[in-house]
């Protein structure tokens, strides 16, 4: 087992958004956690990577309980995040950006390899290196979000939402790579999203978040033949 | 003609010194939004801990060095103990704290070292300048050299290392910053070392410039430097630079020609109202 977080809770003043969400992803795993806007999904992946403070809850990572660790630390760890709407510098330039997911790390991967390969899977971003990353689409900004994450070679990448505000050509080419680095690369990744249908399709378990409480959880080829989420979640009615 | 020129020179340098008492409040502004009002207090200490190194040592290197040193801890127990506490309330929780800073220690300075205006007869050891017949004193030379180099080292570190790129992504979004692996929180020390040991040279130059040391003589730059970042673009450090130079040069040019009832300090002020009403985002801000 690589992740491992129990009861997991987290609070904004006396607004619960996660009230006691457990699961676990383990080692070269595709996982989703599924649900609607403000189920609590995006709290979650904040306070895997430490972002978002926990109220309750432990977290353990790689044998390791990580609960109370700072959130560099647990990035220097091989946790990396991809935020909701990319978060890229927005003053930084494309190469700069990338500089920043591999800080202090220099030297631990193969930089020059590294780079070479980014912009061999996303070429925009080679086009625009030299760019502020405030003058890339909105497309081009995840692209560089999912860069500049991956560069340090992470264990566990945590991806927020990745496929809203994008072209359904762009999300379809998003979704393939996280299959291709998961399945090719051994990459283990969470996948936080409301794109549901897209997410179920390429990840092994997944679970079920409503309201801030875990509804279901399995296998996804269970959880897309149960009636009751086909109908809520993937858009089409029981026969 | 010659006067002109002169006077010109002479607003360059006032300019400069103004510019190397902004650039920290511009740093810390930039990656915390805090108006760091106390920097002016931490700039009134560099001129007292230069004087006194100069008077024990009669070395101007070590004075330098000493006071940037003392500074430079002065301005991280500040953001350790007073600003660090305070983040988590609204802006002018901080502010309010800062001001307090600042009274306390223009206070602690006039118990310590008492309300007089000590002199500060040391020698900045640069040549005069010879320009087409046109002579540049020593003290001006050393005042353009001095921030020149400052401002050299300052671009050297955040634009070329691997620090100061860490620096500019923390100013940028601090939580993603982190999650990096970048320590934002050694960042802000260290953005505060950096202004804190300008803000030294500045005092120990204007202690020279001008053979004076005086507890409140941060008082005036306090709010001057308020105004130039808001004329330059909160957090700017091009802005910063130019807002300085710009006002030093006008205020200079203001009290050699315009017969202008107007005290020099009240300049700065109306150019910030100046700013407030026609462009809001400052001379080089980003209109975040």
């Amino acid at each position: 087992m690589l992740l491992e977080a129990r009861d997991l809770h987290v609070a904004y003043g006396d607004i619960r958004a996660v009230s006691g969400v457990s699961f676990r992803v383990d080692r070269g795993e595709l996982v989703s956690i599924i649900g609607a806007n403000g189920a609590g999904k995006t709290s979650i992946l904040g306070a895997l990577m430490g972002i978002v403070p926990l109220a309750r809850g432990t977290i353990v990572y790689d044998g390791d309980d990580i609960t109370g660790l700072p959130a560099f630390r647990r990035a220097r760890a091989g946790i990396r995040l991809v935020p909701e709407r990319a978060r890229v510098f927005p003053r930084l330039s494309v190469t700069e950006n990338l500089m920043t997911g591999v800080y202090r790390q220099r030297k631990k991967v193969p930089l020059a390899e590294r780079i070479a390969w980014l912009y061999e899977l996303f070429p925009i971003l080679a086009q625009r290196r030299d760019q502020p990353a405030a003058t890339l689409s909105g497309g081009e900004q995840q692209q560089l979000a999912i860069a500049r994450a991956l560069i340090s070679d992470p264990q566990l990448l945590l991806v927020d939402e990745v496929s809203m505000g994008l072209m359904p050509k762009l999300v379809d080419r998003v979704f393939e790579l996280l299959e291709d680095l998961n399945r090719n690369h051994g990459l283990t990744i969470l996948l936080v999203e409301q794109n549901a249908l897209a997410s179920l399709e390429i990840s092994q378990r997944a679970y079920v978040l409503e309201t801030g409480t875990c509804v279901a959880e399995g296998d996804t080829r269970d959880l897309r033949r149960d009636p009751r989420i086909r109908q809520v979640y993937l858009g089409s009615g029981t026969d | 003609m010659h006067l002109f020129l002169e006077q010109l020179l002479n607003g360059v340098a006032q300019g400069a010194i103004y510019a190397l008492v902004t650039l920290g409040l511009t740093l810390v502004y930039g990656i915390l939004r805090v108006l760091h009002v106390a920097h002016a207090a931490v700039y009134t200490v560099g001129a007292y801990l230069g004087l006194l190194v100069f008077n024990t040592t009669g070395s101007l290197a070590l004075a330098f060095a000493g006071a940037m040193a003392g500074c430079a801890l002065l301005g991280v127990l500040i953001e350790r103990l007073v600003y660090f506490p305070l983040l988590k309330y609204p802006p002018y929780v901080p502010l309010i704290g800062s001001i307090a800073v600042m009274l306390s220690i223009e206070e602690l300075l006039r118990l310590v070292a008492g309300p007089y205006i000590l002199t500060f007869p040391a020698k900045l050891p640069f040549p005069a300048l010879h320009v087409g017949g046109f002579q540049i004193s020593p003290t001006l030379t050393a005042v353009y050299v001095i921030t020149a180099l400052v401002l050299l080292v300052l671009w050297f570190i955040t634009g070329r290392t691997e620090v100061g790129l860490a620096m500019r992504a923390a100013s940028q979004d601090m939580p993603v910053a982190d999650a990096m692996g970048i320590d934002s929180h050694f960042v802000v020390s260290l953005t505060f070392v950096l202004g804190s040991a300008i803000a030294a040279v500045a005092g120990v130059l204007v202690g020279i410039y001008y053979n004076q040391v005086y507890p409140t003589m941060g008082s005036v730059p306090a709010y001057k430097t308020l105004a130039i970042i808001v004329v330059g673009g909160m957090g700017s450090v091009s802005g910063a630079v130019i807002a300085s130079l710009l006002l030093g040069i006008a205020e200079t040019l203001l009290i050699g020609y315009a017969n202008i009832p107007l005290p020099r300090d009240a300049l700065a002020f109306i150019a910030m109202i100046a700013v407030l009403m026609w462009r809001r985002e400052g001379l080089m801000g980003s209109g975040r």
